[in-house]
């Protein structure tokens, strides 16, 4: 298969794909190394950007997937029937940022960081799928301990978990560390203030 | 409705109290805990007075901050002190300080997800998400907010008001409900939709009305025709399946 017929192919396969194809698919039924695939990807993700289409290529969830440009969302909206989901709420999303950065978390440490009950958010997000359970903590009880899931990631656009925005000092707080952590974080308010 | 807005700007007692320290511009890691256990206990009590649900976390705040100041009330023991670090664990504020401290970075998180998630909510995914969902779902439902009783309803009424018409003979009618489902469909087909009145219209005999009801559920079961009923009441329309997508 020469590479323009194998660019076409590509592109056909994301269009007839549901889900986010992965690279790796891609080149097993292309049949074609994984390196010129992407390069072939990188191309035509270029095509359609260049040419002011109304769709895009984008690379989420570890895959490949036809978006729409979000210009033309306005319009979309007049096309549907029912108003799009204005998001999450406030609650659901600050325990959602919680799990996404401290996972795997135990409900009880969510709501030791958030000092509210998270019971409704963590329903909530179990059920739009956005975050599951991962075993148990070996802790008394056994809680119940939660991740984010795939579609977390294609919900943020995201490809992986490390592309997250970095919230700087968050991780690995001991007591050594915290002084500093403290400090920046003063030095910080004086700034803003 | 104005305290629910106000409500919902604060996540929570935490998310209030760091409202009120960067309000007045403190220091984190120096709290003067009677000046804000005096603010925070101000804004709880509009709060108690407006929406007793959410109360039970802010409580839990107010008696810590009380505890806290209840602490620094009280001679501090000689042998803490010692190094700024001990200093540091003895001050009954530096749990306080760090949570709030941890609670400021999950705020930018949390800022930083609705940013995506908004980015996000601009671009529709070929499918699979939530824009196909919509759009192509409609499993059509054959018996679209109706059920059993509405047409037996309509039914009756049909029997009712074609048995008080005057007419001479009845002639022997012998119509499968097989030869009144194509009957019905071909109806259909011609006029787009019928209504459910209609199927009856010529129908004089009791025989011949059950027939025809038989073959009308039949279709709805075979789901060759779909039933909609506009409002409570109103007379059913029968129409093919996509003329009914098509129509909404």
């Amino acid at each position: 298969m020469n590479l323009t017929m194998a660019r076409a192919v590509i592109e056909a396969l994301i269009f007839a794909s549901s889900e986010p194809i992965q690279l790796k698919t891609i080149a097993e039924i292309v049949e074609i190394n994984e390196h010129t695939v992407k390069q072939l990807l990188g191309d035509l993700m270029a095509d359609y950007q260049h040419a002011k289409k109304g769709i895009q290529i984008i690379e989420v969830a570890n895959g490949y997937q036809f978006y729409t440009h979000p210009e033309c969302s306005p319009y979309l909206e007049k096309l549907q029937k029912t108003p799009r989901n204005v998001g999450l709420s406030p609650a659901a999303i600050e325990t959602l940022a919680i799990v996404a950065y401290k996972q795997p978390i135990a409900k009880a440490e969510i709501e030791a960081l958030r000092g509210v009950s998270v019971e409704s958010s963590i329903a909530t997000l179990v059920d739009k799928n956005l975050i599951e359970e991962a075993g148990r903590k070996e802790a008394p009880g056994r809680p119940i301990l939660y991740r984010t899931t795939k579609q977390f990631l294609r919900y943020f656009g995201l490809n992986h978990l490390d592309e997250l925005p970095k919230i700087p000092d968050w991780v690995g707080v001991g007591t050594g560390e915290l002084e500093f952590t403290v400090k920046t974080e003063v030095n910080k308010n004086a700034r803003i203030s | 409705m104005d305290y629910q807005i106000q409500l919902d700007i604060f996540q929570g007692p935490l998310d209030l109290l760091l409202h009120l320290i960067e309000k007045d511009e403190i220091d984190i890691y120096n709290i003067p805990i009677a000046l804000i256990t005096e603010k925070y206990l101000e804004y709880l009590q509009t709060i108690q007075m407006l929406n007793l649900e959410t109360v039970g976390d802010f409580l839990v705040m107010a008696a810590t901050l009380m505890q806290i100041k209840a602490k620094l009330l009280l001679p501090q023991s000689q042998s803490a002190a010692t190094t700024e670090a001990d200093a540091a664990e003895e001050d009954p504020r530096w749990e306080l300080a760090q949570k709030l401290i941890e609670y400021k970075k999950i705020k930018e998180a949390t800022r930083s997800l609705i940013t995506l998630e908004s980015e996000q909510l601009q671009i529709y995914p070929r499918s699979g998400g939530e824009f196909a969902d919509q759009k192509l779902a409609p499993e059509a439902d054959p018996i679209k907010n109706l059920s059993i009783w509405d047409l037996m309803e309509a039914f009756k009424a049909i029997i009712e008001s074609q048995f008080t018409k005057d007419f001479d003979t009845i002639p022997k009618q012998e119509v499968s409900v097989k030869q009144r489902m194509n009957e019905i469909l071909a109806l259909i087909q011609n006029e787009g939709r019928v209504y459910f009145k209609q199927v009856f219209a010529e129908i004089r005999s009791k025989i011949g009305l059950i027939t025809c009801f038989l073959a009308v559920l039949e279709l709805i079961r075979l789901k060759q025709i779909v039933v909609f009923q506009e409002a409570l009441f109103s007379d059913i329309r029968l129409s093919l399946p996509e003329k009914v997508m098509n129509t909404q």
